[in-house]
């Protein structure tokens, strides 16, 4: 047998988290990935990932370097755990369970959308999973995004169908621009974006005010929200060329959940692949927090100002673990991880750029390993693989971690 | 000591209702996990002379695991933040895990804490079936208790179409199917109808319905249909448990009418009526409200079929978490707004909404709600059919039941506490008229496990028969009722000795407690084109499966 498809397969390229794809494999090679969008197509590429067990840069067994990793963590005094890219849920438990271990601070990818976390978190939510959108929304506003770039089959496959029944609404603001085929632009300008999302909250709560000339279209746009049977709204919950404004994430959700007094509305936050949203659940559910856990006082502490990325650049940490693909680090993490003891269990580990002491090569969650991950509105979704790979990370972690013992008391 | 595989609990005073035992001093004799009849005289013993000795607690309604759960958690940072849990010290091989508390705890800090007060047993009481795989992988994460969820079903866009289209066999073989592959235990029905023009857009008036016979998008589709269709499948299947029914109009002044309108649709058969208290109220919108207790409570007494859990008000914090989330947002913008407010609207089935909310016995409708709740339990003739719950997190916390099994046995306490509250809304109460009942410790067995277990149809469970299941609780007997619950001397699960000198001490992994019903396969040709149109998500990649 030299053919295998594997079909509803679920791409972790982005937060679409696609579950429609169909995989060929060919003499041990992924030759397609039906349905996939390109950069889908990129993320499975052919399968083929390093098989790599290095101790100090040497190939070493996976008995030694487990025993190193473990050794390093134990011997920490300020370890750093950090769940990347590309691992399922099922790793991302046993990642945290170490972090509580060893009384260790604990971060992940899901940090990267702090500021619709802490958003949410101040004021709630008004938001549905996509395929509700998909269902009922006649309006869709996409906030200063336009999804084709970060997450290709976004509009087609959660928006995009009925145009006839579907206005669509791009909203500009500076460089981060709607949706090139709009029904309607709306343009507002950088600094006045955090007005004018005020100004359409108290419109729609109907209050009388004197806005500006500038804000006219956006009074415009809350009048025909309010207009709607049900409108959504789509922004970006990852980082962009303009800096994550905590107060923009807080206004775009009050205006989404004030939309519900005239008419039904629901706030879309678009998030990167990789499983982040998978951290974020999974800590919340151990934790009580989605990111930035500090386990230092032998309980769990929310520290969202003091999340991986602070803490090695002060210098804080002197070991890490990481759990997934180094490749998806974000940059100052990786960089922080540099002359830190650090191993690195996951997808492509012995291809870390910062010289990490064990690196452990496993296969890529729904490509090489089973399991189960989240899309970007938290619809959780099983893993298939479809082809043989390294050594798992659920098992090498969950290794390391029975390595570790039982918890020390003080 | 150690967890031996032969144990006689030696001495006590048990109370075992389902096996007619009520305070007699025996022993309970346990191998290999469950309840013997006899063993050896050189068996290891636990002394429990003195002590009070029961089944595992049974909770049949709590919100404890999956998405909506999991919002409310990631809701409140600063109450986890005033509630961390160090890990316990165990003695078993488990890693032992930290957690924080607050009305919405973490998976490891239900599990530990939920055996701490000696129950074992608990059902998850809304998953919507897009999220099942998630509630799965939180209930992998709650150690010690045996566990389940209740699939909700009632506002979903394929059983809608085929009771619109009158298809009332495939109605039930899709219920069937669903069952089976998200792993549930029982069918749950929130608002009928209601949450579907929630979602379906509009503004006031439009998306909610108010009564049994409001129309769903399609005239033949109301939320009467929708029960009946429902309680019939639920019957037909055989399941374990019936439909468990959220009613329409939660919460609402005068919805007393549209409890027994619910109650009456599905006479006849079985069926069970979740947080009654929240639906046991007398008055109009707009109008003073008043308790309709009595009314409701007259008509349970009077039919063996029908059963509820009370959904107590507890006064202090609660998050309230619920699918029902038209109501969420009523609660969200009547409250003079400014709370936080989480609304989702589900694919296919459900809704989620979420509002934190304190209980303050000063508050008109809270003592009014705290009221209601108390009176059900005082008015129930049939303890067998009124089970304990406060719809953890919605009416109070799990962690607040032994407060309430004082209220529920301890008369003079129960005055002195309802001297302290707002009496303003307080006037048609019957606890007013002194309603001198103190449940017995018998009675109290019986509505926080041997109940819930013979009405889940855990027949392994709720008590101490031979073949039980060795989930064995050991309380230090106290007049202060309260403080005897909540410190639990022993606690067995499974034979294995989880909680000793009131000290957890050993986590093992609970049992998933789920159904696979029987159905024709013909459904699933329909619903795989139903999906291609329709779903986000592959028919293959919906509900919790295991994927090879
Ligand atoms: S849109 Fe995203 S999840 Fe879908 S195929 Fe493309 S990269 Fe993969
Ligand atoms: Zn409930």
């Amino acid at each position: 047998m030299t053919e295998r498809a594997t079909e509803h397969v679920t791409c972790l390229g982005c937060g679409c988290a696609c579950d429609d794809i169909g995989v060929v494999v060919k003499h041990g090679r992924i030759t397609q990935a039906n349905n996939a969008c390109a950069l889908g197509a990129a993320w499975f590429g052919d399968g083929m990932v390093p098989a790599e067990i290095r101790v100090d840069g040497q190939a070493a067994t996976l008995e030694k370097a487990i025993h190193k990793a473990a050794t390093l963590l134990v011997r920490a005094k300020r370890p750093l755990v950090y769940i990347a890219g590309d691992v399922s849920c099922e790793a991302q438990r046993e990642a945290v369970a170490i972090g509580d271990r060893l009384h260790a601070a604990v971060d992940s990818l899901a940090a990267t959308a702090a500021a619709a976390v802490l958003a949410a978190q101040r004021r709630g939510r008004a938001t549905a999973t996509l395929g509700e959108i998909r269902r009922q929304a006649d309006l869709v506003v996409f906030w200063a995004v336009d999804p084709s770039e970060r997450y290709p089959r976004f509009t087609a496959r959660y928006t995009g169908e009925r145009r006839a029944s579907r206005a669509v609404i791009g909203v500009d603001v500076g460089p981060s621009r709607g949706p090139r085929d709009s029904d309607l632009r709306v343009t507002i300008a950088p600094d006045d974006e955090v007005d004018a999302l005020a100004i359409m909250r108290a419109i729609v709560a109907g209050r009388d005010l004197d806005a500006a000339e500038r804000f006219e279209s956006a009074v415009d746009l809350a009048r025909r929200m309010m207009r709607a049977r049900y409108a959504a709204i789509v922004a970006d919950g990852e980082p962009s060329s303009a800096a994550a404004d905590p107060d923009r994430a807080e206004a775009l959700v009050a205006l989404a959940q004030a939309l519900n007094g005239p008419t039904r509305c629901a706030l879309a936050t678009l998030r990167a692949g990789g499983n982040r949203s998978g951290a974020d659940a999974v800590l919340t559910w151990q934790t009580g927090f989605p990111f930035a856990v500090d386990f230092a006082g032998g309980t769990p502490a929310y520290r969202p100002a003091r999340g991986a990325r602070v803490l090695l650049a002060g210098g804080e940490i002197d070991a890490a673990l990481v759990v997934g693909s180094p490749a998806t680090l974000p940059e100052d993490v990786a960089e922080g991880l540099g002359g830190k003891s650090v191993a690195v269990v996951g997808p492509r580990a012995s291809a870390a750029t910062f010289g990490p002491g064990v690196a452990i090569d496993t296969g890529v969650a729904g490509i090489h390993e089973c399991g189960t991950a989240f899309r970007m509105d938290d619809v959780p979704l099983p893993l298939r693989a479809s082809l043989p790979g390294p050594p798992a990370a659920l098992n090498v972690v969950r290794t390391i971690r029975e390595r570790l013992g039982a918890r020390t008391h003080e | 000591m150690s967890s031996p595989a032969r144990l006689r609990i030696a001495g006590g005073t048990v109370y075992d209702p389902t096996n007619g035992v009520d305070g007699v001093v025996r022993d309970v004799c346990i191998e290999d996990g469950r309840i013997v009849a006899e063993l050896p005289r050189d068996a290891q013993r636990l002394d429990a002379g003195g002590m009070v000795v029961m089944p595992g607690g049974v909770d049949i309604h709590s919100h404890i695991a999956g998405p909506s759960v999991n919002h409310a958690r990631r809701l409140s940072p600063e109450e986890h933040a005033a509630d961390a849990m160090p890990a316990p010290r165990l003695e078993d091989a488990t890693l032992a895990r930290s957690g924080t508390g607050g009305t919405v705890p973490t998976t490891f800090a239900t599990g530990y804490r939920y055996a701490g007060l000696g129950y074992t047993t608990a059902m998850e009481a809304a998953v919507a079936p897009l999220g099942a795989r998630h509630a799965h992988a939180e209930l992998d994460d709650t150690p010690i208790l045996d566990a389940g969820f209740f699939v909700l079903l009632g506002n979903d866009d394929y059983l809608l179409r085929q009771i619109a289209a009158g298809e009332t066999a495939r109605a039930r073989d899709y219920a069937a199917w669903l069952l089976g592959v998200t792993r549930g235990y029982a069918i749950k029905i929130v608002n009928p109808g209601g949450v579907a023009l929630w979602k379906s857009g509009g503004s006031d008036g439009t998306r909610n319905v108010t009564g049994l016979d409001d129309i769903v998008g399609s005239t033949s589709v109301t939320p009467r249909k929708i029960l009946e269709t429902l309680g019939a499948a639920a019957n037909a299947l055989a399941l374990p448990h019936p439909v468990h029914v959220h009613s329409n109009n939660l919460g609402q002044p005068g919805n007393y009418a549209t409890t027994l309108a619910s109650m009456k649709a599905l006479g006849g058969q079985r069926a069970h009526f979740t947080h009654l208290q929240f639906h046991s109220y007398g008055g109009e919108r707009g109008k003073p409200w008043q308790s309709a207790a009595r009314d409701v409570m007259e008509y349970v007494n009077a039919h063996p079929e029908t059963s509820v859990d009370v959904g107590q008000v507890m006064f202090g914090p609660a998050t309230t978490v619920t699918a029902d989330s038209p109501v969420e947002h009523l609660l969200a913008t009547s409250t003079g707004g400014g709370r936080k407010w989480v609304n989702v609207d589900i694919e296919l089935e459900s809704g989620c909404g979420i509002v934190p909310y304190v209980y303050k016995e000063k508050a008109a409708v809270a003592a009014l709600q705290w009221a209601v709740g108390l009176e059900l339990f005082l008015l129930a003739k049939d303890p067998w059919r009124v089970v304990l719950s406060t719809d953890h997190p919605n009416g109070g916390t799990f962690l607040s039941y032994p407060e309430l099994i004082r209220l529920l046995m301890d008369r003079s306490y129960r005055d002195e506490r309802l001297k302290a509250v707002n009496q303003k809304l307080l006037g048609g109460s019957a606890l007013l008229d002194g309603l001198s009942r103190e449940y017995t410790l018998q009675e109290i067995a019986i509505v926080t496990r041997a109940g819930p277990a013979r009405l889940l149809g855990l027949t392994n469970k709720g008590h101490l028969g031979p073949g039980a299941d060795a989930d064995v609780t050991l309380y230090t007997s106290d007049a202060d009722r309260a403080k005897m619950f909540a410190t639990p001397r022993y606690v067995l699960k499974g034979g294995t000795v989880v909680v000793e000198e009131g000290q957890l001490r050993r986590a093992p992994a609970g049992q998933r407690l789920s159904v696979r019903p029987e159905y024709d396969t013909a459904v699933t040709k329909d619903l795989r084109r139903f999906f291609e149109q329709n779903a986000t998500v592959s028919f293959a990649n919906y509900g919790a499966e295991a994927v090879p």
